[in-house]
């Protein structure tokens, strides 16, 4: 008994046939999410990025915009000879998509970073690592960003005293290993988006950098945007050599600095 | 037999209930077998209403505990203004209406078998699955914080001994002692009641202990209705209550049980005569057990119907579900649960689910003749939950005293409403 396609058959097969060179095309007219940022765009330039070896770790849900965890670590060595030298974050469905840029050293130990950003809708988040190699890594992850009907929530801010700072580092950090710093200091970081009660805009007033040094060279740096959440939280690595001092500071618009100095001990 | 006026009234209400929704399809009446894991507010009130528009289908409710205790109202019990007994509700008038009421513990679902299996080994087939579970505590998740924990620092978030236990310590207290209560991220069970929960503590030492202390440790920087919070606290404690933001290194990232101390993201260690631990939490064990939760512990949800986005015929309601902007609360749940128990017999009919609504309303209190409340109204809207625009609201934050008074009195008629259209009992 010969084959015989049925008309379902058919019809089956040639939409088989047909999808390929649709999806292929679909695939190219879709950019790249950093392509429609041109921040982003920029930093990846020619390269092509890889998703391999960097995690976005963000809620699937977010119940309140305005502090959303977020934490980015790329899985490379950090050696003299090859690391990543910086992780850009991006939000694309905020005012101004650049949130923060966080520039590593090998003495980083680790390029990896936790801080809470603020998110006006729900939306895609990525990041872009650049590495030493001129290597570049992207990804993204979409989140919900609601606010649930127990959270009503004033954006008010209460703390009082802006550039205070906190700080904790291990007590010891074991011989060519990396340990954990974390750090928050007092600030509303004033989007320049809001007005007063009488309709004037609030001028746009942020944390800028924070600078870690160690022993006087500079082994990690971070920019901050508007969408950094108040009271700018950060943990990040560092892999001293040898015992020494670790000075972080802080500098903020209207000239506001804050400095805190931590005696690390590696033994 | 005698039928006395509510059952007359129930049974002409399923009788009219079964008339209209046999009219659009005369073809096909809900039949079957649902079975409803978890009798607290979701499961139990999706039993009932199953059983209530749809007499014909058989509805098995699983629930380990012959009387459940509600967490709404417990924190009435731990600031001594009512007995433990006052939060417990039996399943008599389920059984009354015809619902199966098993109690046994569920350990495991087959969804492609279509079977759930109970402690003991016996197993119960279904058309439909009702999943209520509540939320389970992520031991460990808290470092420090496992089952052996909470019997010296109770957590007290599930009603029960747990709540008997937290009371017994507060008793216990000597005057001039701290209260510190630890206080979670989102998402989390009732956001509001870690802050009632306090508030009625220190109703409890002002009249008892007044020089004891109360502090709040966060980990977060702002919380649910918290002007109106903050200056009830004001009003009626004085500074009794000092509450610690995550910016001001309110996040605890290890508790030591033992010594009733805990140690914040910071490094200060804050050590307590009562040690009250809310952890983090996740979906009821038998969620994963029936491979609805994703990887945050919490169950996706279809919003239309509340069936799960990852395994069909299985439906989930209450705290284990992702339904935000609704809030993981009694009232929610309830109201999740009436949707599904509509959307199972349209589906079991063959027709389509009716247009979803649900509703939150919230009560606190600050203080016995303090209340506070937030409602709203949800829908689908664009393929998902939102807050239907204009429908809620929160007590104003300028209302006096006998406003105050009254919505108190709200709460209570809130509980007994809910209690007596859930359990049928007040």
């Amino acid at each position: 008994m010969p084959t015989t396609i049925t008309r379902r058959d058919a019809i089956g097969l040639l939409a088989g046939a047909a999808a390929a060179p649709l999806l292929a095309r679909s695939a190219a007219a879709q950019p790249a999410w950093w392509q429609t940022i041109p921040a982003a765009a920029a930093l990846v330039g020619d390269a092509q990025p890889s998703g391999q070896g960097i995690a976005i770790e963000l809620p699937l849900v977010s119940e309140d915009g305005s502090a959303v965890d977020l934490a980015v670590a790329v899985d490379r060595p950090m050696t003299q000879d090859a690391f990543v030298e910086s992780i850009h974050v991006f939000a694309r469905g905020n005012p101004s998509p650049e949130v923060a840029e966080y520039y590593f050293s090998p003495l980083s130990g680790r390029a990896a970073v936790a801080t809470r950003i603020r998110l006006n809708q729900s939306q895609t988040v990525g990041a872009v690592a650049v590495l030493s190699t001129g290597e570049v890594i992207a990804a993204a992850r979409d989140v919900t960003v609601t606010i649930s009907g127990c959270l009503a929530r004033d954006d008010t801010y209460a703390a009082t005293d802006i550039m205070q700072t906190r700080v904790r580092a291990p007590e010891r950090i074991a011989p060519g290993g990396a340990g954990e710093v974390t750090t928050l200091v007092n600030h509303p970081m004033e989007t320049g988006l809001r007005t007063d009660a009488a309709g004037t805009v609030l001028p746009e007033d942020i944390v800028r950098r924070l600078i870690a040094t160690f022993d006087r060279a500079t082994i990690f740096e971070a920019r901050f945007h508007r969408s950094v959440a108040a009271n700018p939280y950060l943990r990040f690595f560092v892999a001293p050599p040898r015992s020494g001092a670790l000075v972080l500071r802080w500098e903020a618009d209207g000239g506001r600095v804050a400095e805190e100095r931590l005696d690390l001990v590696v033994s | 037999m005698t039928i006395n006026r509510r059952t007359a009234l129930g049974l002409i209400g399923a009788a009219s209930g079964a008339a209209i929704l046999g009219m659009p399809s005369i073809a096909r009446a809900a039949t079957g077998r649902v079975v409803v894991v978890g009798g607290g507010f979701g499961g139990a009130t999706a039993a009932k209403y199953l059983k209530l528009r749809s007499p014909d289908l058989a509805v098995t409710l699983i629930e380990p505990a012959a009387r459940f205790y509600t967490c709404p109202f417990s924190n009435l019990y731990l600031g001594g203004l009512i007995d433990f007994e006052a939060i417990g509700h039996s399943y008599d008038s389920l059984a009354a209406l015809g619902v199966e009421v098993v109690h046994a513990f569920a350990s495991d679902v087959d969804t492609a078998g279509r079977t759930v299996t109970l402690a003991g080994g016996d197993s119960l087939s279904y058309d439909a699955l009702v999943l209520s579970p509540g939320v389970d505590i992520r031991w460990g998740a808290l470092e420090g914080y496992d089952e052996a924990a909470a019997e010296l620092a109770p957590h007290a978030w599930k009603a029960g001994p747990q709540t008997q236990l937290l009371r017994s310590q507060l008793e216990a207290m000597p005057d001039g002692g701290t209260f510190v209560l630890v206080a979670p991220d989102n998402p989390f069970r009732c956001p509001p009641g870690p802050y009632e929960r306090v508030s009625l503590i220190a109703n409890y030492f002002k009249t008892e202990k007044p020089a004891s202390k109360i502090i709040i440790l966060d980990a977060k920087d702002s919380f649910s209705k918290q002007g109106l919070f903050t200056a009830g606290w004001q009003a009626l404690y004085g500074d009794m209550i000092e509450w610690v933001s995550r910016t001001d290194d309110g996040r605890v990232v290890r508790v030591d049980a033992a010594a009733r101390s805990v140690e914040t993201e910071f490094g200060r260690t804050v050590t307590a005569d009562v040690l009250n631990v809310v952890p983090p939490q996740q979906a009821g064990l038998i969620a994963q057990r029936a491979g609805v939760t994703n990887e945050t512990g919490w169950v996706p949800v279809k919003p239309e119907t509340f069936e799960s986005q990852l395994v069909e015929g299985v439906y989930v309601v209450g705290d284990a579900t992702v339904a935000a902007p609704m809030p993981k609360s009694g009232f929610a749940a309830c109201t999740q649960g009436k949707v599904v128990a509509a959307a199972i017999i349209a589906a079991l009919e063959g027709r389509a689910p009716p247009e979803a609504k649900w509703a939150n309303t919230c009560y606190s209190l600050v203080g016995p003749d303090y209340g506070i409340s937030v409602a709203g109204v949800y829908a689908v809207i664009d393929g998902a939950i939102a807050e239907v625009p204009g429908s809620g609201g929160v007590s104003p934050a300028d209302a006096d005293g006998a406003f105050r008074a009254r919505e108190a009195q709200y709460a209570h008629g809130w509980y007994r409403a809910i209690s007596n259209d859930i359990w049928g009992t007040a």
